[in-house]
């Protein structure tokens, strides 16, 4: 495995961006930042494969794109497919002299409902397979370019356009996420040496875990939480903020997963109520105290299923 | 040397592959395609091929890693059969519209149900509006020919292109018959490396497949209409020069069997077209002046070559191996097509489907007789008796009994 080069500070962050101006994702998106940041440590020598969801549609209208390396679109359902042909042409072409390349950094920029829902099959087949490819997984919680719809990363409580809260269903959505790196990066993916979460909230840390990620031969993983101010509801100007509010209540874990073992990234001293969070987004607006008493339960599992040494909030 | 060999039509593309130097192969097993897939995996392993082989989840991956390949720069392949062609479907129009050349290997199969592994083709015709490029061959011959003839039409930098090479299931593709593979010059002479203008390439970098505002659609689908036009021309360009350099000379969309003096003719595509010709020869001798035409092409579909050659005869019957339900003249996508193509031609014949060989079925010499006196009785009415005739299930009602006197004297000829 290359090392890495790791970035210490946001001043020492390369200038040069490679995900630019010029695209029609809302003001405060979550995953274009996250766009930003992932092309900026990954650098000039990557392709990205893009499957469709926000970051294909909102990116490319108009027929151009903010991309400074290559891209090309990926269906909703085989992101994991279309690069693991794309690497083994390059493994390929280059064992036989037929290009002079260097091998890229490929990197797979899939939506939630791109990764763990319709194009599950495909990113676990690419990692099953081994491929060196990065799968990023950027996560804002819905199928968010039809109009935000549930997706199974949708938060237990959330409204979307197919969760309504209402008389008979009043808490919304009703069931609890899948976990992506349980899932992948928890076993059942033994070529999968390196995954992490993570968050634009912190975006050196995104950044290192990139690199991480792209110094790994064969497949790594990342899941990053990227809220969506249209689909969250709460305003523009809030985002990093929110994103920051998720790890500090425990709706949002950061760490990391190399060889099987695990590292914090961030600690906190003390997890903030989940009330806190979700009293910032409109989402769950509806949400009852017996609501909120389930999702602060939820949070609280997963503090003792992760093994997270962390006080929990006083109990109410 | 060209060397002499026995083999199936899937070996036969195995060894076009393998002289087509190929990078990515993409393979999930289904009957009966997935022999092509075991051979390559047994040249790569025995070092006789330089491919990587990605064992794909399903067809919907094998098609997209494929897809993904081709993007990149290599020449890369992929197949199926039956229902795998149909979980693909969603890959056909990017694949297509992203104007990535990659050759898929369809051993055509019945869609389910019933659990048939039979020929039929149903399934690869479905795929007909994507802009693949495709045809059917008769033999192992043929299909190692085409696929040679395919990647050069295919990666031609005025056309890219992805293409089928077509067969029937088992009738083609597992049947031991003999056949010449030819020598890597003349390969290399007829089919030059795979080189796009674009690839995905970080000294160069390119978007690839955009999203667009609807008024920058219909421009690109007038651009895949206009390509498909173009294949035309190469096809009988890269017919001919295929012919030179390999001594084996092909008709570039139709050929024709005995139809000189012929009335009435089969049209069909395929394999059934070898006991068709039997059929013919049998016919022949009871007085019968019937011929076949077998379509090379079916996208782009031969129209302006069934113009020129439909009129000079009086009935034309068309054989379709597939089902399309509902469909106008009740038969199958060759029945419609055939008609479409010739609709406004003064003098044209007139049009009979048969429906027969569904499900894997031989269509038998016996079948053809009575779809013979069929025509014949259609000749002789000077109009269609009868829509679309089920052989065996729905020959003409009215005169069952003269179809099968008929049917058992051309049967005495053979004896
Ligand atoms: C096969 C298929 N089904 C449905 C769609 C419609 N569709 C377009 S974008 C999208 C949402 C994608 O959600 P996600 O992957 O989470 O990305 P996001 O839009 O949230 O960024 C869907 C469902 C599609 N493009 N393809
Ligand atoms: S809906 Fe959400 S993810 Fe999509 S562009 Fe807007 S903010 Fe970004
Ligand atoms: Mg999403």
């Amino acid at each position: 495995m290359a090392t890495a080069e790791m970035i210490k500070t946001i001043a020492q962050a390369p200038d040069k961006e490679y995900y630019l101006p010029g695209h029609r994702t809302c003001a405060g998106c979550g995953p274009a930042l996250a766009y930003r940041l992932i092309a900026k440590a990954s650098g000039k020598n990557t392709i990205f494969v893009g499957p469709t969801g926000c970051m294909y549609v909102a990116n490319t209208s108009y027929a151009c794109g903010p991309w400074a390396v290559p891209w090309t679109h990926a269906q909703i359902t085989n992101a994991g497919a279309v690069g693991s042909g794309i690497a083994e042409a390059f493994k390929m072409m280059i064992k036989k002299g037929k290009i002079k390349d260097e091998y890229p950094n490929i990197i797979c920029m899939a939506g939630d409902g791109g990764s763990i829902d319709i194009g599950l099959q495909a990113a676990s087949a690419m990692m099953y397979r081994g491929h060196d490819v990065l799968f990023v997984m950027y996560d804002n919680e819905s199928y968010a370019n039809t109009g935000i719809q549930t997706s199974p990363m949708t938060p237990y409580g959330a409204a979307t356009m197919f969760t309504p809260p209402g008389p008979e269903i009043p808490e919304a959505k009703k069931f609890f996420p899948k976990d992506p790196m349980a899932i992948f990066c928890g076993g059942g993916h033994p070529a999968v040496k390196y995954g992490a979460t993570a968050s634009i909230a912190y975006p050196v840390d995104l950044m290192n875990k990139v690199r991480k990620g792209l110094a790994q031969e064969g497949p790594a993983f990342l899941h990053v939480q990227c809220p969506c101010p249209k689909g969250w509801t709460f305003p523009a100007n809030r985002t990093v903020e929110i994103g920051r509010l998720a790890v500090e209540t425990g709706m949002w874990f950061m760490y990391e997963l190399e060889d099987g073992v695990k590292k914090w990234s961030i600690l906190p001293k003390q997890l903030k109520p989940v009330e806190e969070y979700l009293q910032t987004q409109g989402r769950f607006a509806h949400l009852k105290p017996e609501h909120v008493a389930k999702l602060q339960a939820w949070v609280n599992a997963r503090v003792q299923t992760l093994g997270l040494e962390v006080p929990l909030p006083p109990a109410r | 040397m060209p060397i002499k060999k026995r083999g199936t039509g899937l070996t036969a593309v195995a060894d076009a592959w393998q002289l087509a130097d190929i990078d990515v192969t993409a393979s999930y097993p289904i009957r009966p395609y997935t022999a092509v897939m075991a051979e390559v995996a047994k040249r790569i392993a025995n070092g006789l091929m330089k491919c990587e082989m990605v064992h794909g989840e399903g067809e919907h991956a094998q098609f997209s890693i494929a897809h993904g390949a081709s993007m990149a720069g290599a020449r890369a392949t992929t197949g199926s059969s039956g229902v795998g062609v149909a979980y693909a479907f969603e890959t056909y129009s990017p694949i297509a519209g992203g104007r990535c050349p990659i050759q898929a290997l369809i051993a055509d199969r019945t869609l389910d149900p019933p659990g048939d592994f039979g020929s039929e083709h149903t399934e690869c015709l479905n795929l007909r509006d994507n802009g693949w490029i495709y045809g059917w061959a008769e033999n192992a011959q043929e299909s190692l020919d085409n696929s040679l003839m395919f990647f050069r039409i295919g990666e031609d930098p005025d056309i890219m292109l992805p293409q089928i090479v077509a067969m029937d299931g088992y009738f083609v593709s597992h049947i031991a018959q003999d056949y010449e593979m030819p020598d890597q010059e003349q390969v290399d002479k007829f089919l030059p490396p795979f080189k796009p203008q674009f690839r995905l390439d970080v000294n160069n970098p390119v978007i690839m497949g955009p999203q667009i505002e609807p008024e920058m659609g219909p421009p690109l689908e007038w651009d895949r209409n206009v390509v498909m036009d173009r294949v035309k021309e190469k096809i009988v360009a890269v017919t001919e020069e295929f012919g030179k350099i390999f001594g084996r000379k092909y008709a570039p969309f139709v050929e024709e069997y005995m139809t000189d003096d012929a009335d009435m003719v089969f049209l069909l595509q395929g394999a059934h077209a070898v006991t068709c010709r039997s059929a013919i020869r049998y016919l022949r001798q009871a007085g019968y002046k019937v011929g076949m035409c077998r379509l090379r092409w079916f996208r782009p579909f031969p129209d302006t070559a069934l113009k020129a050659i439909l009129p000079k005869f009086k009935v034309v019957g068309v054989v379709d191996t597939n089902t399309s339900y509902g469909a106008a003249g009740g038969s199958g996508v060759l029945l419609v097509e055939t008609r479409a193509s010739v609709s406004e031609v003064p003098g044209k014949p007139l049009i009979q489907g048969f429906t027969s060989g569904l499900g894997g079925e031989t269509i038998t010499h016996e079948e053809f007789f009575k779809m013979a006196e069929m025509m014949k009785m259609t000749l002789e009415a000077g109009r269609i008796i009868q829509d679309a005739v089920w052989v065996n299930f729905n020959d003409y009602l009215p005169a069952v009994s003269e179809v099968q006197a008929a049917e058992q004297q051309v049967a005495q000829t053979k004896e």
